[in-house]
């Protein structure tokens, strides 16, 4: 067992080493050109992710350090999230819990255009992990969160955030898998 | 290809050319069929884990640990009116009920039986400790007196007593899901084990806010 195994890794090493000079032989096209780097203030189309974020319990309010906020404590009770839709602004401290959940949270500013909000409203009620609220104080037209990533973009049909939603909406992030979105608080 | 490239091999003497075309195409096809021999070993699926596995075995004993946490929830749920120790309870009855799903699935995916006969806790070699006769030998696990004198009580009684209760059967299975870690490399087992063991010891902390609330 143990030499059949040795004679085709001996075999499989050999392709390899015979694709290999064959690709690099076939190498000396012109390289495409390297895209320019965007120098935005905030980075439209990119899932930033924030590593390490502390998960305990507490009825205090708590400064976060982005907006929306990517996770750290929060409160006991965690917002309603399953395809809910808030007009109003949610509470963080609630809205931290429901990442934890596993839901991904859609936030606009609330003079974003009226088509992108109905767009997002189709995309959001009644849905599964998910939910939306207005968001005054991002920095983006529109924004998705899931625990400890975010994504930012400028129109409600953009691809990166349907993406966005399919990734991480009860995604491998999510620190407590199979908790509810139910059975939580309303605004 | 390129248009001077072209007429440069078009003008190549096609006797002087044709030994070292019919050499690459050899070397084209042995290397497409060694790709392909090594694209197969490398995405074959590992050997799924077998019925004597820690995988298996935890995935097993994790679920009767999780599904008396949950019958334990519901006690106190009807016991009670306070909203927080009730929205814990849904709290933990949703996500537990959930998880024991997760390991549903992989034991039917895995191809393997739901139960064993092995003892509890077997799979995380417990040598020293002698084999365990009951699943209420597992770190944790209230004892039958224990889960009647929560479902007897009722109120502040029955939190405080759910709260103690729920903490050392929680520090149980914080113990449970470290000791398959580093007994196993599938990556679906180790990040469930790993939310066990972060959710739980937070929700030790929390309850041990609540029980504070409660002296």
């Amino acid at each position: 067992m143990k030499s059949k195994r040795s004679v085709l890794t001996g075999w499989v090493v050999l392709g390899v080493v015979i694709a290999s000079a064959l690709t690099a032989c076939g190498a000396d096209e012109p390289a495409a050109p390297t895209p320019a780097a965007q120098p935005d203030a905030v980075q439209l189309g990119e899932v930033v992710t924030f590593p390490d974020l502390t998960r305990d319990h507490s009825e205090d309010d708590i400064d976060y350090p982005q907006s929306p906020p990517v996770g750290g404590d929060h409160d006991p009770a965690w917002l309603d999230c399953n395809g809910v839709v808030y007009d109003e602004p949610v509470r963080d401290e609630n809205a931290v819990h429901s990442l934890e959940h596993g839901a991904v949270w859609i936030t606009y500013q609330p003079d974003v255009d009226a088509g992108d909000i109905d767009e997002l409203r189709a995309k959001v009620d009644g849905g599964q992990y998910i939910f939306m609220s207005p968001y005054p104080d991002q920095n983006a037209p529109i924004m998705a969160t899931a625990w400890g990533v975010q994504l930012a973009v400028a129109s409600a049909d953009d691809a990166a955030l349907a993406d966005f939603v399919q990734e991480y909406s009860q995604g491998s992030q999510t620190p407590e898998p199979g908790a509810t979105c139910d059975g939580g608080v309303m605004l | 290809m390129t248009l001077d490239a072209a007429t440069e091999l078009d003008s190549v003497p096609p006797s002087a050319d044709r030994p070292s075309a019919w050499l690459l195409v050899v070397a084209v096809i042995a290397a497409l069929i060694l790709g392909a021999v090594a694209g197969v070993l490398l995405l074959r699926p590992e050997s799924t884990p077998g019925n004597a596995s820690a995988e298996a075995g935890f995935a097993r004993d994790m679920s009767v640990h999780h599904s008396q946490a949950v019958n334990m929830a519901f006690m106190v749920y009807d016991a009670t009116e306070d909203e927080e120790i009730r929205r814990l309870a849904y709290d933990i009855i949703n996500t537990q009920r959930a998880q024991i799903g997760m390991f549903s699935g992989w034991l039917q995916q895995w191809d393997l039986t739901q139960t064993s006969t092995a003892a509890p806790m077997a799979w995380a070699d417990h040598s020293h400790e002698g084999p365990m006769v009951s699943y209420d030998d597992m770190p944790g696990m209230a004892t039958d007196e224990q889960l009647a004198e929560l479902e007897a009580a009722s109120g502040v009684e029955a939190e405080r007593l759910f709260l103690e209760l729920m903490t050392e059967h929680h520090r149980g299975g914080v113990e449970m899901a470290e000791a398959v870690v580093p007994l196993t490399n599938r990556e679906e087992v180790q990040r469930l084990a790993q939310t066990i063991v972060t959710g739980q010891s937070g929700e030790i902390e929390y309850m041990q806010d609540l029980l504070a609330e409660r002296q």
